[in-house]
This record gives structure tokens, C-alpha cells and sequence, in this order.
């Protein structure tokens, strides 16, 4: 695998966000969508930076952190993600080019969608430690199990919590209108 | 053979931004391990924003910081403006990273003031409080408020930069270019500060990026990161920030505590001259993208998508990520990345063989909010004794060292 096992330096010469997904087309195909959004901002409304969104189905995800991984060392911000019925999907945010230099940043948004009956990702621990708490979170609020993640303790809820309610979840697992509290 | 001690630092304050437990592996005074237990106050922001419309959700994301509260609120807009494809004209831009960046002057004042009180340096911590005033001035006469000052909405902002706003924040630049420079040179120049500051809580570079850690504590590691620089937003389009990080001023970057407290203040001064850059380069026109609230709202209920933004507030890179349902006029999901839930992965590292007395400046160093240590709990792990530790004893010991460090100076 192409993933740096030690922490690297991050690298100092970015690739173009064109140069990145078309890596990611020639690896995945159509596996993978991906759609680039221009971000702009000053008086003149220049581009400031890049957000690539992919879409990728669970069982490439690996090997699409992989690929980012060629690139730089991914930065981690969060996992976000949302019940969308059937599926609860999951969007990882990561960063490339962290340190190229102005305006060479690229956000990396993968969305990953998780099947209800196998609600199980592959953790990303052994390659970035610093995806525990979020990875945590996740499987807290949504019920989703990360294989790999070697401290699954609650991060945000209350010791005491009853682990079978979900908050975020908008099925029978999610919380009632009885464990809702209105403050006012 | 020393006592072994489990020690928790925390749980906390209802009051606070990002609650925090620390428990701490001690040989002696010695910290050998450390477990972070977030989330003893989680009051589920991102869960009440369901039931709430964007404009609605700008006031509640105001209040998740009470120090960064508007970089959350640019954060969040952003988020909105990206999912439902909304311009900000430039003169709101402009406005926004003005108020970023009194903001980012402010807390870090705050925090290095704090700091010094840490480790018993209160005439420094007076200095820096006498200064911070100054800033917190100038949001005031702004908005009206000292904290959650209500200035940014969707497409825009609230208040407009008035004649006598831009004077009063021409003088407060000046007021800081004269004042500012004792207090750097007061603690840097310490030698007793700078022996509570060097080599302590250590974070090195690899770490720092392999843990992604984010703001001043990521450039206190070495590493020239700054979303201001890297991915430049809104009006930052236009001015060359540059990362601040201490191997550009001492030669080499430690990644202690000293550290961050050095890239604090440069960039109070980096924050200085952006608010130059801003007033000289603010450009005339509308402050708001549309000034009808309904139209704004109805606007909002159609709209489609995912959006994300991540801003660099004063403590690194806060990220938020919205999602809007065409036909619901609430936000459908909102999820809020504050940087100190990047930066507390780190503490760990952090901890790891430095003191007991130091652990409250480690704590600090990446900038939460100090009162998460409202009291501790030291646990005999031999006998089971437990002992309530308040944090004016944990204070003391801190004091006490620095205390000892100058007497075996003036020995």
C-alpha cells in the first residue's frame, strides 16, 4: 500500500486538483464520482482554493484514502454524515496540500454511504491517528462500528448513557419523543 | 518505589465551550499516561439545529464559543453559502475578516494573559487583560456587544463599518503598535517564564501532523499551516498571509508550550496588519446579499445541498458542514468541528513526561478554555483514598514551581 506508515513531512509541491481526480478516475472509474467546486472570495471574486466531493462505495474506500495518501498526507478534519433511510451516510473531510503554499489547499469530501443491516466502516486509526475522536463520535451518535479502532469508549455522551439510543439517528434507534427534554 | 496515581482533570463548567477530562497516569510528580475524556457537558447543538431555519441556527452556532464566537457564525454561513450557492459582496467580506481578526487579537491576548497567570506571573497577566480592553472596545461600538456580536447573517453582514468605527480602529492599530511590544518583551525576556514555557508539553512535528492538529498549535510544531494562507477565503483572497511559525524567528521549532505562546503573539501583530490591509482596502457597496429576511428564507427553503467551509479562528481550523433540503426551511444536519476537538487528541501526547504542576499550562497551551479544571479528583491507586483536589491547590503547585525555579535563581 502506497499509505505513508510514519508521519511524513508533508509535502511542499502541490498537484492540481484536475492532476488529483483524474488519478482517482483512472484508479476507480466510475466507482467513484467526483465534482469540483471553485471557492472564491476578495473584490476581484478569484478562486481563493478548491473542495473536490467524491462519492465512493465502502468497500473502496480504503483504497481511496490510499490514493489521496500519494498525494500528501491526508489531513483530517471530520466525519460528518446524516441517516438517510435505508443507508447512513458518511462524509469524511480531509485536506491535502496542507503546506504548499497559498492557495494550494484542495478539501478532499468523501461521502460514503453504510448499509443499515452491515453498519460497519474500516477504521482509519493505523493511518491517521487523528481520526479517533470522530470515529468515536460516529459510532456513539450514529450506531456505526469501526473495525480496527482500538479505544471504542463513549467520547461525548454521558457515562450513564443507554448506548441503544442513537441521537442522530431518525429510525426506531434514534431517540423517542420522550427522551427529548424541551428546555423551554 | 513512588506512589502511582490515576488523576482526572475535569469534568467541567456548564459555562464553558469545549468540556474536557483529562485522567493522569502519575509516578510521583511524574505524568506517565494520559486518557482525554470529552463531552462531560455535550448540550447537542448540532441535534437542536434540526428543528431550527439557517438564519434561526446563526445564533445558536454563535453561542457554541463565547471567545470565537463569530468565526463559528462565518464558519456556519459559509457552510450555508457553499450548499445553497449564495455570493457575499465584498465589502461584507471585508467586514467579516475585520471582525475575524479583532477577534483573533482578543483571544489571544486572553490566552497569553492567561498563561502568565498560570504559572504565577500576575503582573504580566494584568498587562495583558489592560490591553486586551482595548480590542473588546472596538467590538463593542460595532455591534453593541463584547461577545456574540450578532454582525454576520446569510450573504452578508449586519453592521456597516461607520466613520466613526474606522477611526476608532485606526487608533486602536496604533494604540497596540506602541503598547504591545512590553508585554512580548516582559515574558519573552523572563528567564523564569521562558524556564515554565521551554520544553514543555511537547509536540513534535510528525505528531502534530499525523494527529492533525490544527492553529497555533500545529505552527508551534513547526508546520506552516494556516487555512489563511493555504486555501484563502473570502476577502483573505486579497492579502498575503503568510503562516506564522517560530523556526522563522528562533531558528527552530520546538513545539513546547513557549512555542505557542511565540506564535501567538507574532500573530497578533500578523493581526494587526491585516486590519490595516482591511480599512485601506474596504470596498464600497452592499453589505448584504439580499436585504428582505423572507425573501432570504424563502430562498433558503428551496435550496439544494451539501456545503462545508473551514475557517482558521483564533484557536486553528474550525469546520462546518451543512446540509439543505429543498422544501424544509430547517437546516437537515449540521455537524461542527471546533479546532480544540482536533487539538485535545494531541493532549496525550502532550502530557507525557512533564509534571503534574505543569499539566494546567499543557491544558491551556492549546487554548481551551481554563476553567475546564474546576476541580480535580486524585485518586490513591494503592488504597483506593480519594482526594478532591480544588484548582486553587492545583494553582498553588503551579505557582509554587515557579516560585522554587526563582529561588534557585537568586541562589
Amino acid at each position: 500500500m502506497s499509505f505513508p506508515k510514519k508521519p511524513v513531512d508533508n509535502v511542499r509541491s502541490a498537484k492540481t486538483p484536475e492532476e488529483v481526480l483524474s488519478r482517482i478516475r483512472e484508479v476507480f472509474g466510475d466507482a467513484v464520482s467526483a465534482e469540483l467546486r471553485e471557492r472564491k472570495g476578495g473584490k476581484e471574486d478569484r478562486v481563493g482554493f478548491y473542495d473536490a466531493w467524491l462519492s465512493v462505495p465502502k468497500e473502496e474506500f480504503l483504497n481511496l484514502v490510499d490514493t489521496l495518501a500519494e498525494f500528501d498526507f491526508p489531513q483530517f478534519h471530520v466525519i460528518s454524515g446524516n441517516d438517510d433511510g435505508d443507508v447512513v451516510t458518511l462524509y469524511y473531510h480531509f485536506t491535502l496540500f496542507q503546506v504548499a503554499g497559498r492557495g494550494k489547499r484542495i478539501g478532499v469530501n468523501v461521502s460514503v454511504p453504510v448499509d443499515k443491516k452491515d453498519l460497519v466502516m474500516p477504521s482509519l486509526f493505523s493511518r491517521i491517528p487523528g481520526v479517533e475522536y470522530s470515529e468515536r463520535e460516529t459510532r456513539e451518535m450514529f450506531g456505526v462500528d469501526f473495525d480496527g479502532l482500538p479505544n471504542k469508549a463513549l467520547v461525548f455522551l454521558p457515562e450513564n448513557w443507554n448506548e441503544s439510543i442513537k441521537p442522530w439517528r431518525r429510525d426506531e434507534a434514534g431517540p423517542s419523543a420522550g427522551d427529548v427534554r424541551e428546555l423551554s | 518505589m513512588e506512589k502511582k496515581y490515576k488523576v482526572p482533570i475535569g469534568p467541567v463548567h456548564v459555562g464553558l465551550k469545549e468540556p474536557i477530562t483529562a485522567w493522569l497516569d502519575l509516578e510521583g510528580e511524574k505524568i506517565v499516561g494520559a486518557t482525554v475524556r470529552p463531552g462531560a457537558i455535550h448540550r447537542g447543538i448540532e441535534f437542536m439545529a434540526r428543528d431550527r431555519n439557517p438564519i434561526q441556527v446563526i445564533y445558536l452556532s454563535e453561542r457554541i464559543c463565547g471567545i470565537c464566537s463569530f468565526a463559528h457564525v462565518v464558519c456556519f454561513l459559509r457552510a450555508v453559502e457553499d450548499a445553497a450557492s449564495i455570493p457575499v459582496p465584498p465589502r461584507a467580506q471585508y467586514i467579516r475578516a475585520l471582525v475575524l481578526e479583532l477577534e483573533r487579537l482578543h483571544s489571544h491576548m486572553l490566552w497569553a494573559g492567561v498563561a502568565c497567570y498560570t504559572i504565577g506571573f500576575d503582573s504580566a497577566f494584568h498587562l495583558g487583560m489592560v490591553l486586551r480592553e482595548r480590542v473588546m472596545d472596538v467590538l463593542e461600538v460595532l455591534s453593541g456587544n463584547r461577545v456574540n456580536y450578532g454582525v454576520a447573517t446569510v450573504g452578508g453582514v449586519r453592521w456597516d463599518v461607520t466613520a466613526e468605527l474606522s477611526k476608532t480602529v485606526k487608533d486602536m492599530v496604533k494604540y497596540y503598535k506602541r503598547e504591545f511590544s512590553p508585554f512580548y518583551d516582559v515574558v519573552t525576556a523572563d528567564p523564569i517564564a521562558k524556564a515554565r514555557l521551554r520544553d514543555v508539553g511537547v509536540l513534535t512535528y510528525e505528531e502534530a501532523i499525523a494527529h492533525s492538529a490544527v492553529g497555533p498549535t500545529v505552527r508551534a510544531s513547526g508546520v506552516r499551516a494556516d487555512l489563511r494562507e493555504s486555501s484563502p477565503y473570502e476577502a483573505y483572497v486579497d492579502f498575503g498571509v503568510k503562516a506564522v511559525v517560530p523556526q522563522d524567528y528562533y531558528g527552530k521549532a520546538y513545539g513546547d508550550v513557549f512555542d505557542r505562546f511565540l506564535v501567538r503573539v507574532h500573530e497578533v501583530y500578523q493581526s494587526l496588519d491585516i486590519i490595516e490591509k482591511v480599512m485601506e482596502g474596504l470596498p464600497e457597496g452592499d453589505i448584504m446579499w439580499e436585504k428582505n429576511l423572507n425573501k432570504v428564507l424563502a430562498y433558503l427553503k428551496k435550496a439544494e445541498g451539501t456545503g462545508m467551509s473551514s475557517i482558521e479562528a483564533p484557536r486553528g481550523d474550525d469546520t462546518h458542514v451543512v446540509h439543505l433540503d429543498g422544501g424544509d426551511e430547517n437546516v437537515t444536519w449540521w455537524k461542527v468541528r471546533a479546532p480544540t476537538y482536533s487539538n485535545a487528541v494531541s493532549w496525550p501526547l502532550m502530557f507525557k513526561d512533564n509534571e503534574l504542576a505543569d499539566a494546567p499550562l499543557i491544558i491551556n497551551s492549546i487554548d481551551p478554555c481554563i476553567s475546564c479544571m474546576e476541580r480535580m479528583l486524585v485518586t490513591d491507586a494503592s488504597s483506593g483514598d480519594q482526594k478532591v483536589v480544588t484548582r486553587t491547590e492545583l494553582l498553588e503547585k503551579c505557582r509554587e514551581k515557579t516560585r522554587r525555579l526563582m529561588q534557585n535563581d537568586r541562589n
